[in-house]
């Protein structure tokens, strides 16, 4: 039980760009990828923003080379962050150690599902989509295209859903399950989960703006994010290379409502403080903290509130990047995972977009301009609906 | 890997499995091609306030968790894990439809809400006010499998008393939708499942719980020994290679074991390598089939798990299950060797406590 876990892998695509590199690049300029919907069909794409990535359905089969006529924009993006990943670390899934496949997703084949729902009752041409709607079909298609799978197996708690998959690899290297996993969320923009956060009137039409005294809700995203962890025994045997370490996680429940936090952030209070105690380290050395911060007025009060309960007055640097991708739900954490091992790597702090005012009965100003500055450790939150909350804490290797 | 000990069980089905003292008696059978689980009075364990607006699998899911704490004696759980591998669909295609229908207007967010996949986990949280680990799998056949994994690993990491269970629905439209896509077929009930040569499955739903306990105590029914989940073996020698290696983890071999449950599911396809394993089993254990009574669903290996249990604890091997080999003197290990759609198999192993 006492295996170190490092990241050695990371792959990326988002709004801000096709790979990790092009995200940072994005990232350093402090340059939004939310704008005009383009590609996602509903009625509303004038009148809200998203994160979206640039790519039609097909171009993001000719990426990963696929020919399968039904186009899942959400397996598509999973295959082509997991395949990053994996290339990134330099592990060989043939080399006889034991490789896991963890993902996440929220929105699983729904994309697809809603195009042709009503016309499979009819016609025969796209009943193969009632094969590609759950949650597993995109994790069984990167393991394939990975290859050399030993396990794998799909999480699905909302918006907290990658930080699981995260926490499920490291714990299944330490109980000595698996020597290394490919871990990670997708989610697609659908016109199904649009219009249910359209419903719960938890969107903003211009740019979110997280932390703020003035925010109006969230802007949705898209996209995949994976990370290649192993455990240090697998990573001496083929004297890789190590980015990150995992040194915390933790997991707990809200228990206060199905889809709202609890205004004090018990939850989520729970999970940052289980998450530094895993580590043996003390709030004050944490250094930065990617924060969920989605930009809805009740998420960043309730995280605020937890953050306080924490960190009391002395609470680290902060920002939310949720206004460069927008809320990319089950591929949040592994995301803000990626951004964090990126601000350890580049001892920077990502801004937080949009912020003028902070909110009255919080007074917490997030970082607003690009940072340099020493970083040792990262908290990550990320929390969902069923108020399910995790944490992750990163340290520089 | 330490035991789990199961102290408390419930279970909603295809047969009468709800009722604490069905055994096995009266069997129903399916609607043709698909089996409907025969669902308890809900108001009978959920406040009214909140049956009116839950979809089945929720209902399904809350009831039989409550069964399980309640036969248990559980006073508080450390982890509430979920498995279902379709989620709540029935809200999902209910918004789904309103949305199609409507052109994306008039919508209201209830069943959004409620088609999240860890709502029943979240459910059984909020009643419970239960503030602790919370994990929802929905991976196909693995949804029931990773849960158990999980809790294996969380009992090493010093969690005492866990709530797992598995938890699929299906709909009037979801089963038209296989039946359409000639997934489904009806199964010829003079034949044990296994001999079918069909090419389609009785699709199914159900809910099953399991309160597990790090400590063996005078409610302990069995224990879960071991999990062990295959992704795409390439052969049957392959499989019974790993089965082999699961059991010796266990310092077990085959002939230590009572009764296999085997998860044949009547497509011919899916089920050719069990078949292929059976004559390497039957010599020294009795097997039994049970999708010929739940059905098939993604989490149909939580129903299996009931049955072991039930097995164990009524030391009775009834002759409605099994097709192969007689029935053993004393029940101390069940193993169950689930398939589900010739590319998720697990092992699960369960023992007389």
């Amino acid at each position: 039980m006492s295996q170190r876990v490092y990241i050695t892998g990371l792959g990326m695509i988002t709004a801000l760009g096709n790979t990790v590199s092009e995200g940072l690049l994005s990232l350093s300029q402090s340059k939004t990828g939310i704008g005009k919907i383009n590609h996602l069909t509903t009625r509303y794409k004038d009148e809200f923003l998203a994160g979206e990535i640039n790519l039609s359905n097909k171009d993001l089969a000719d990426l990963v080379k696929d020919s399968n006529p039904e186009y899942n924009r959400n397996t598509y993006l999973a295959m082509i962050a997991a395949k990053e990943a994996v290339i990134h670390s330099g592990i060989d899934t043939k080399d006889g150690l034991r490789t896991g496949l963890i993902s996440s997703t929220t929105v699983a084949g729904m994309g697809i599902t809603e195009l042709y729902y009503k016309e499979l009752f009819e016609k025969t041409d796209h009943l193969s989509v009632i094969d590609t709607h759950d949650c597993g079909d995109s994790t069984e298609r990167i393991a394939d295209y990975i290859g050399n799978v030993d396990y794998v197996t799909t999480i699905s708690t909302a918006c907290s859903s990658a930080a699981n998959a995260i926490m499920l690899g490291c714990r299944m290297i330490k109980h000595g399950q698996l020597d290394r996993v490919v871990v990670g969320g997708v989610d697609a923009l659908s016109k199904f989960t649009f219009n249910g956060f359209n419903t719960l009137m938890i969107l903003d039409r211009e740019w979110c703006k997280p932390f703020d005294e003035n925010r109006k809700g969230l802007n949705l995203g898209e996209g995949a994010a994976f990370l290649v962890i192993e455990g240090e025994d697998a990573l001496l045997k083929r004297k890789g290379t190590p980015l990150t370490e995992i040194i915390g996680y933790a997991n707990a429940n809200d228990a206060y409502h199905q889809t709202a936090s609890s205004p004090e952030g018990y939850g989520a209070t729970l999970a940052i403080q289980q998450a530094i105690a895993m580590s043996g380290l003390q709030p004050s050395q944490v250094d930065y903290i990617n924060m969920h911060g989605t930009g809805t007025p009740n998420n960043d009060l309730s995280e605020g509130m937890a953050t306080v309960a924490v960190f009391g007055n002395q609470v680290p640097k902060f920002s939310s990047t949720k206004a460069y991708t927008g809320h990319t739900l089950a591929a949040a954490a592994s995301i803000e995972a990626v951004i964090s091992v990126l601000s350890l790597q580049h001892q920077t702090i990502f801004p937080n977009l949009n912020f003028t005012t902070p909110i009255a009965s919080l007074n917490l100003t997030p970082v607003t301009e690009l940072l340099k500055t020493p970083i040792n450790t990262v908290l990550s939150n990320s929390f969902g609906f069923g108020g399910n909350c995790s944490s992750l804490l990163f340290k520089k290797v | 890997m330490t035991k789990a000990y199961i102290n408390g069980i419930s279970c909603i089905s295809a047969q009468n499995t709800i009722d604490d003292s069905w055994f096995f008696d009266s069997i129903t059978p399916a609607n043709g091609d698909y089996f409907s689980a025969i669902e308890p009075s809900y108001k009978d364990h959920i406040a009214p306030n909140l049956i009116r607006r839950m979809g089945r699998a929720i209902k399904m899911g809350v009831t039989t968790a409550n069964l399980a704490i309640i036969h248990a004696d559980a006073k508080k759980v450390d982890a509430i894990i979920t498995g279902t591998g379709l989620g709540c669909f029935e809200d999902s295609e209910r918004f789904l439809l309103a949305m199609l229908d409507n052109n994306e207007q008039f919508l209201t967010p209830t069943s959004f809400i409620q088609s999240t996949h860890n709502t029943v986990g979240s459910q059984i949280a909020l009643i419970m006010k239960c503030h602790d680990y919370n994990f929802t799998y929905v991976h196909r056949g693995f949804s029931f499998e990773s849960c158990v994994l999980d809790a294996l690993m969380l009992f090493e990491e010093g969690k005492e008393t866990i709530l797992v269970g598995g938890i699929d629905e299906h709909t009037p439209n979801f089963v038209t939708l296989n039946r359409r896509a000639h997934k489904l077929e009806l199964q010829d009930t003079t034949k044990p499942i296994h001999q079918s040569t069909s090419n389609g499955v009785q699709l199914s739903e159900g809910s099953a719980f399991f309160l597990l306990s790090k400590y063996k105590s005078d409610k302990s029914i069995a224990a879960i020994e071991g999990i062990k989940t295959l992704y795409k073996p390439k052969t049957s020698e392959d499989i019974f290679e790993k089965l082999t290696a699961f059991l010796k983890l266990h310092n077990l071999t085959l002939s230590d074991i009572d009764v296999t449950l085997m998860g044949f599911c009547g497509n011919q396809h899916f089920d050719k390598y069990l078949n292929d394993l059976l004559p390497k089993l039957t010599t020294d254990t009795a097997i039994a089939s049970f999708k010929n009574l739940c059905g098939e669903f993604y989490t149909a290996s939580a129903f299996a798990m009931w049955v072991a249990t039930k097995l164990i604890q009524k030391q009775q091997l009834p002759q409605s299950i099994v097709i192969a080999g007689s029935e053993p003197k004393h029940i101390k290990y069940v193993l169950v060797i689930n398939q589900y759609g010739g590319v998720n198999y697990s092992f699960m192993l369960v023992s007389q406590c």
